[in-house]
């Protein structure tokens, strides 16, 4: 009986993930393993290149991307556990390195096979979490590049939609930006304080005592100030639920 | 130079692209333009539009009175003015349509809206199922005041003057030759959301606006 | 520039004072998402919505290929009418041009109707110190103007005014009333205003209106409200003056009708707005009523620039103000904080093109680039790409500030050798994931303060993803 090859994924970790939650790189790679795919983590991998696009470095942007392009265009596809980093590679880069000789195409080439990945869970592999159960409500904030961008809106839902004792309470306004904006919430702090407050009361309205989210920025910025504000709210990426693994701290949660 | 010039030139230069560009506006302006998408609710026909026309003209908190034959309007306005405790009189341009009419029992004044103009007629040319809009010509038929300044303004049309969208519209305009220093479209009463963004009726214009469809 | 001095300079101040201006929160707060689920209804009634976006997008494109064309045309027809246009490259220009105008016309009272480019042209301050009373009549211009203030929002101009402060206001300036008139409800604060404006309408000599388009086929100019002030403001002085921005222009009637189906369900989810009405030339020998001149005055004022540049998609606007309507950052600061006359994501793409980026740079970096604002302008213009072109003409001209520029090439710095940002990352997480480690979290950190003013820094969990992921693939190996 022949097997179907099994795909050779690029995991795209993000800096964030990679310095401040492991646990969601781990939780990549055991879904899309579970889903059927060889995954790779590429060791030249640091950064997307959007804090200097952002900041109107379009240069420095050019050479971060053309970095990226070379270490991941060799795979079937390169999945990232961020809508916003995903978007920088599947929108930004073909735009940044229009008619570079070469580039341009290397770039349209690497978008085209890049997905954020809960959507290529649902949309690319047909996955669907299955002995996965997490008690308790949870309310979800759909981040503005996943949603905006690349369309994330309904699988991460259809998919906590199968976990076992999970109950999904919608919050008012769940498609409003968080606040966090990458250096926006440093440049314009009064005014990200005001979003994520909120963010945050809007989620605990719900009476959810977990907040999910696909972007490890929003999450560091909606976790933070829930824990200013003492709210018994714990923040986690979506898929440390999806992939089980939501045993161990929250974001922001002591070892204790 | 003048200022006109530098800006036209300032423009030109910059907008130079080597096509013809001339032609391509003269054929926009002909009426040559790409297919244009339009909603679906501005391509109703018949009995359905002249319905959609009084649904939508309800929505936007005008009301509507249907009435079989113009004679029938100095009644049926009578009606209208007893049941919102308006004395009897009116006030209109020199539209033919209403100068062969039996006004008995409406004290009938001639002439633009004035400051105090507790209600005022017009006739409207043409209207849009699209929206439940009417469309008035300034002229002497239809002063344009009188469309403004009554507390509440009396409205009739014919239904075979309304058209689907705009599309239709225009065309009956550009057809009718008109060249009215305004092309009116009311839908509804005036209104306006300034005070505390809260909805209320009669901001400038009339308070009430009731159409009369001569069917 | 106008005769207003801009404060956007001072946005971040502008900022901290909106915030905590008690009463402009309210009524934000008031205001808050009724306008987002009205456009939302409204657009979602029509199942050709999108592409007729789509096609206004196309629209606007075409006419400012051809801008230069469509207005000479334009010109014709208004002169062809019976009209006057008079050309303005500065606001000097225009309010230099609508001085002239009202003088001749003997005018002491000016009335208005709402426009966004009397505002950007500084008209009122101008008229009032030439001896010339200008009084606005929109319900919200006429509260700001009592109140000594400017448009904070381009359609609502008076949403930051809590209708509490609105009866306050009228018993103020409304001296001539018996002082114990009962004010209690929003129909009376109406009808008091409504009486006193429609003297007014009988007094001016000239009225002042604006143009959310200008139709080129015909010279008809067009306005679009719900009040029927513009319509009085026109109708009755002898005199009416247009003022509008140059990228008004549509070709035809028909092009006019797709903007129309965009315009009122992109601006308060209305299909159509009350009184659209479509002006040319002043009246006719027969008629009994309107203006007996008509000019139009078209504004430059930095326009032309922009034409051929990355920010011309600008002039495709509209000023429905959806994308203020559905901004969380104006939500959060409301109008007045952005300095100038337009605020929102059109205003900060828009301010930094008419007054500069040395006064307007930092609104284009008061944007998370959340995308909501594209996603529903009417007329598709890229906000945020164009709020990030003026972040990179900044870093471009060294505008940007010293911290984030030494901030962004440290960062490149290490982010372009993965082999150095290996071990410095890996270091410097091991370091705060022991600092925080137990508690998770800092509630204050050097270097951080704009982040833990307001927020605590979840700590890492210790160990970076690519090291413990070299670890376990090690491991792996050796079994």
């Amino acid at each position: 009986m022949s097997q179907p090859k099994r795909p050779r994924v690029a995991l795209f970790v993000t800096c964030l993930v990679d310095m401040f939650r492991p646990t969601v790189g781990f939780a990549a790679v055991g879904l899309l393993t579970e889903a059927g795919c060889d995954v790779e983590v590429p060791q030249a991998q640091t950064c997307c290149g959007q804090p200097a696009y952002n900041s109107g470095d379009r240069e420095t942007a050019k050479r971060m991307a053309r970095s990226v392009i070379a270490a991941f265009e060799g795979y079937d596809w390169v999945v990232v556990p961020s809508g916003s980093c995903g978007a920088q590679i599947v929108k930004d880069y073909p735009l940044l390195l229009d008619g570079e000789p070469g580039w341009a195409a290397r770039a349209r080439a690497l978008s085209s096979k890049t997905r954020e990945i809960v959507s290529f869970l649902v949309d690319e592999m047909g996955f669907s979490p299955t002995d996965v159960r997490f008690e308790g409500k949870v309310t979800y904030h759909d981040s503005c590049s996943g949603l905006r961008s690349l369309g994330v809106k309904a699988q991460p839902r259809a998919l906590l939609g199968n976990v076992e004792g999970l109950e999904l309470v919608e919050m008012a306004d769940p498609d409003v930006c968080c606040g966090f904006g990458g250096t926006f919430c440093v440049k314009n702090p009064e005014i990200s304080g005001k979003m994520v407050s909120d963010k945050t009361a809007n989620a605990a309205a719900t009476g959810a005592g977990t907040l999910l989210a696909g972007d490890l920025g929003c999450l560091m910025n909606m976790a933070g100030k829930a824990q200013r504000e003492g709210r018994p709210l714990k923040a986690r990426h979506v898929i440390e639920v999806l992939a089980g693994m939501a045993d161990g701290p929250a974001i922001g949660e002591g070892r204790e | 130079m003048s200022a006109r010039d530098r800006i036209l030139g300032r423009l030109a230069a910059r907008l130079q692209t080597g096509e013809d560009r001339a032609a391509a506006v003269s054929a926009r302006l002909a009426g040559r333009r790409p297919e244009t998408p339009r909603p679906s609710q501005s391509r109703t026909e018949g009995a359905a539009m002249v319905d959609q026309f009084c649904a939508k003209a309800k929505a936007a908190d005008a009301t509507v009175t249907r009435i079989a034959s113009l004679d029938e309007l100095p009644s049926a306005l009578a009606a209208e003015l007893r049941n919102r405790n308006l004395g009897p009189s009116i006030r209109i341009g020199a539209d033919p349509a209403l100068s062969g009419l039996d006004w008995a029992g409406i004290e009938v004044s001639h002439g633009t809206g004035r400051i105090e103009e507790p209600a005022t007629l017009s006739v409207a040319p043409y209207a849009l199922a699209e929206t439940g809009t009417l469309a008035f010509r300034s002229g002497p038929d239809n002063p344009v005041t009188l469309t403004f300044l009554g507390e509440t303004h009396f409205a009739v049309v014919r239904a075979a003057d309304i058209r689907p969208g705009f599309e239709e519209l225009f065309a009956a305009h550009r057809a009718s030759g008109a060249d009215p220093r305004t092309l009116n479209f009311v839908t509804g009463p005036s209104r306006s959301a300034d005070i505390g963004q809260k909805l209320q009726l009669g901001a400038h214009g009339p308070v009430a606006l009731h159409i009369f469809v001569v069917d | 520039m106008s005769a207003e001095e801009p404060t956007s300079r001072r946005f971040k101040e502008n900022v901290r004072e909106a915030m905590a201006d008690q009463s402009l929160q309210k009524a934000l707060r008031a205001a808050g998402g009724g306008f987002v689920a009205k456009r939302s209804a409204a657009a979602g009634a029509v199942p050709e919505f999108e592409a007729i976006r789509d096609a206004g997008r196309d629209l606007k494109n075409h006419v400012l290929g051809h801008l230069d064309l469509y207005l000479a045309e334009y010109e014709g027809k208004v002169t062809a009418a019976g009209g006057h246009v008079h050309w303005a490259e500065t606001a000097e220009d225009m309010r230099r041009i609508v001085l002239d105008i009202c003088r001749k016309a003997g005018a002491r009272t000016v009335n208005k109707g709402k426009t966004m480019i009397s505002e950007e042209a500084g008209i009122n301050g101008f008229l009032e110190d030439n001896g010339i009373t200008p009084v606005e009549t929109d319900l919200g211009e006429y509260i700001i103007q009592l109140r000594h203030e400017h448009p904070s929002h381009i359609i609502a101009p008076a949403i930051h005014v809590p209708a509490e402060e609105v009866e306050t206001l009228f018993r103020e300036k409304h001296t001539h009333l018996p002082a114990d008139r009962n004010l209690d409800d929003l129909s009376t604060l109406l009808s008091e205003a409504r009486t006193i404006l429609r003297k007014k309408y009988f007094e001016a000599e000239v009225g002042i209106t604006g143009a959310n388009m200008l139709i080129a086929e015909t010279g008809q100019s067009v306005i679009v409200t719900n009040e029927g002030n513009g319509d009085l403001s026109q109708s009755l002085p002898k005199v009416h003056i247009v003022l509008a921005s140059l990228e008004k222009i549509v070709p035809t009637l028909e092009d006019a009708a797709t903007v129309l189906r965009l315009l009122a369900r992109s601006a308060t989810g209305q299909e159509m707005s009350v009184y659209t009405t479509f002006s040319s030339g002043p009246r006719r020998a027969e008629d009994p009523d309107g203006p007996e001149e008509y000019h139009v005055v078209l504004l430059d004022n930095g326009r032309t620039e922009m034409v051929g540049t990355e920010f011309q998609e600008m002039l495709r606007c509209i000023r429905c103000g959806a994308c203020m309507n559905h901004c969380p950052v104006y939500q959060a600061v409301g109008g007045h904080a952005y300095g100038w006359v337009y605020p929102g994501p059109m205003g900060a793409v828009l301010t930094p093109s008419l007054i500069g980026v040395e006064e307007g740079g930092l609104l284009p970096n008061a944007s998370t680039f959340c995308g909501r604002c594209e996603a529903v302008c009417p007329m598709r213009i890229p906000l945020p790409k164009m709020m990030r072109h003026w972040r990179e003409r900044e870093f471009e001209r060294n505008l940007a500030p010293k911290a984030a520029r030494y901030g962004i090439r440290l960062w490149a710095f290490f982010a372009e050798r993965p082999a150095l940002y290996r071990l410095a990352t890996r270091a410097a997480m091991f370091v705060l994931g022991k600092l925080g480690g137990k508690r998770g979290r800092f509630a204050k950190l050097p270097l951080a303060g704009g982040w833990t003013d307001h927020r605590d820094f979840p700590a890492p969990e210790g160990e970076t993803f690519m090291a413990a992921w070299a670890k376990a693939e090690k491991t792996k190996a050796a079994r």
